[in-house]
């Protein structure tokens, strides 16, 4: 028996139905949800926020007594405000860090595993192809790090006045090489000197388990001392 | 086995099977529309992938291939007039609810009036299968993915398709052996009325669709913008652009990080690379270097980020090859770095060798690291990948359904600035 023309009418208008109103209903329902997200996004904002944003390292060993320190380490040399190296005196670095040599030379001790000790000849501020290299792959070590430190220090030989001008020299050398093999415009802004010559913070053997760019099988204070010692520090300031 | 009911209809295997063909690709569609529908609200869902949908509980992984599939460019149409475009899915569950309408009328007609029915039963039931064909040729070829869901379109489109055939040869010997009256009109009318019922099924459901889609203008570009697109340490790599691109943008990626590569298929089908010049800067979220993640989500990444930025800096290679051979063997790097990271050099020196030397080396290393801080000195969130559209941010919501879209809409207010 045929159907009627209203039997078929029904029969397509059922049909036509299912996608209408299920897309009726899907379409609506995804709106209205999307209305409640963004009224409760604008009413709190950081609400859903549970993406990092990107930051400076922060290492656990930054506590408040290295921060202060560091800071005022820092911003007598220059990295915190002018955004220029301007580089420390010794007496500034003695005065900024108020504390005996063993206690300063110990702040770097959670730094151990990513530092350098660039050793110098006697008398001199020439970097030799170790001390390149070593340099090179302290300095290439950055990850998080905002701020290389370059401590430069003589021995005790000669006169005072001569071994604070020898470990500034030694400073430089050390910049000098990163400024013309990174050409990092940032370098500036990263990188404080300290040079400590004879007269603060002088290096013990401890140091002689560190990485270093001098004979290994030789380790006397007067070899750690002839040195700039380098690391990237990881506390946001 | 045939069963006459009261009325003298005549149901025979052949009209039950292609019923249930037809109600079954109702069902597969009307799950894929669903799934596709539920994310119009911008917000991640999980995904029916089986071939018992509503069964078996939804995929949440993300990787599945029906996910593949559907936020491939493929999925829908007038994507960048409609947040998402119009899913193809609908239109497949206009068709097969049509076929469900024309096989049901099948039944209460005879003679020569049931063969022109079933020959019209048989020309509709060839357009699933035609795009059932193409949509599987795209998932096989294309995506490389196997979506269960419309795998189930697929079989139902066939079935239907056989179960026609079935019935036009059925009833050709009806017509030639009957005695019954003959209420088959002209084949012409046949034709119009058909094509005006089908046009109807499926214009009806798209515009309702349409016209009730979400206002997404106000969240368009509204997901913050960079502080700088200055580049002073030169670790941008650009990637592929038409000669007439013209808009700028800056897209943060990691070349082992899926989600990258699933980005930059849909980027390049999207044909945007006409309009926008990206430059590329690496965010590797792997530990080794990114002091940012806690874990290496994608191990050997950082070293696969150095090859790129040492391929920038060579002739030999370009670092477009890199990203490339990158994404086209991302699965087989990771699966391979996921048990020692180490491997990734190896294995990149080997399809590159002019690499060698520089990869691990304390600028290579450098460089990277710089790529990194510029993602610090931006204030970027930890996640890729981003596109910077003219320094705006392509908001993560729109990054796949909503992409052509929100380009669009992007592209359109960068003009009118």
């Amino acid at each position: 028996m045929p159907m009627s023309f209203a039997g078929r009418f029904t029969l397509a208008a059922v049909l036509l139905l299912i996608p209408t109103a299920s897309t009726y209903a899907w379409v609506g329902s995804a709106a209205k949800r999307l209305e409640i997200a963004t009224a409760r996004a604008n009413e709190h904002p950081h609400a859903d926020t549970q993406v990092a944003t990107a930051a400076p390292a922060d290492e656990a060993y930054c506590n408040a007594g290295l921060r202060k320190v560091l800071q005022r380490v820092l911003k007598s040399c220059g990295l915190l405000g002018s955004g220029e190296v301007r580089g420390c005196q010794p007496a500034d670095a003695k005065s900024v860090a108020t504390m005996a040599g063993p206690d300063f030379n110990a702040l770097f001790a959670p730094v151990a595993g990513r530092a350098g000790i660039v050793q110098f000849e006697k008398n001199t501020s020439q970097l030799d192809a170790r001390d390149r290299t070593l340099l090179d792959g302290v300095f290439a070590d950055q990850r998080g790090a905002s701020y290389f430190l370059v401590v430069a220090r003589a021995s005790p030989e000669g006169s005072v006045q001569h071994n604070r001008a020898l470990s500034q020299d030694r400073a430089q050398a050390v910049l000098s090489h990163l400024r013309e093999t990174f050409q990092d415009p940032d370098l500036d802004r990263e990188v404080g000197l300290l040079w400590l010559g004879e007269e603060f913070a002088q290096l013990d053997t401890d140091f002689c388990r560190w990485n270093r760019s001098g004979d290994p099988s030789a380790c006397e204070t007067a070899d750690l001392n002839r040195s700039a010692f380098a690391a990237w520090i990881d506390c946001q300031l | 086995m045939e069963i006459k009911p009261r009325h003298g209809m005549e149901i025979k295997p052949r009209h039950v099977a292609f019923l249930v063909a037809a109600a079954a690709g109702l069902v597969f569609a009307g799950f894929s529309t669903f799934d596709f529908a539920l994310r119009l609200d911008r917000q991640v869902h999980d995904i029916h992938c089986s071939f018992v949908p509503g069964l078996l509980s939804a995929d949440h992984s993300g990787s599945s291939g029906c996910h593949s599939t559907m936020m491939s460019p493929y999925s829908s149409w007038f994507r960048t007039q409609l947040w998402g475009g119009i899913p193809i899915a609908l239109p497949a569950m206009s068709v097969f609810s049509f076929l469900v309408f024309r096989g049901v009328e099948l039944l209460s007609t005879r003679g020569r009036e049931r063969h022109q029915a079933a020959q019209i039963l048989f020309a509709t039931s060839f357009i699933p299968v035609v795009a059932s064909v193409a949509m599987g040729l795209i998932s096989w070829l294309e995506l490389q993915a196997a979506c269960k869901v419309c795998i189930g379109i697929y079989v139902s489109s066939f079935v239907a398709m056989i179960s026609a055939a079935a019935i036009v040869h059925d009833s050709r010997n009806a017509a030639l052996s009957e005695d019954a009256a003959d209420l088959a009109g002209p084949l012409g009318r046949a034709i119009t009325v058909w094509g005006a019922q089908i046009g109807v099924f499926v214009a009806v459901p798209a515009l309702v669709y349409a016209t009730n889609v979400p206002d997404y203008t106000p969240h368009m570009g509204d997901c913050g913008d960079l502080l700088s697109t200055e580049d002073p340490n030169s670790i941008m790599v650009d990637l592929e652009a038409g000669p007439s691109a013209a808009v700028e943008a800056i897209e943060v990626f990691d070349p082992l990080c899926p989600a990258c590569r699933a980005f930059e298929h849909r980027f390049a089908a999207s044909g945007f690379a006409d309009h926008i010049r990206r430059r590329a800067v690496l965010f590797p979220l792997d530990d080794a270097c990114n002091w940012m993640v806690s874990a290496a989500l994608h191990p050997g990444a950082c070293t696969i980020s150095e090859a790129i930025l040492c391929a920038d800096t060579r002739s030999q290679v370009s670092a477009q090859a890199v990203i490339q051979w990158a994404f086209t063997h991302q699965a087989e790097i990771l699966t391979a770095t996921r048990n020692d990271p180490a491997l990734a050099k190896p294995m990149v020196e080997q399809a590159f060798p002019a690499l060698k030397g520089c990869i691990g080396s304390d600028k290579a290393r450098a460089k990277l690291n710089r790529s990194l801080r510029w993602t610090v000195k931006n204030k970027l969130s930890v996640l890729t990948p981003q596109l910077y559209v003219d320094g705006r941010k392509l908001c993560d919501e729109d990054t796949d359904l909503g992409m052509e879209y929100a380009l669009t809409q992007m592209l359109a207010s960068h003009r009118s600035r």
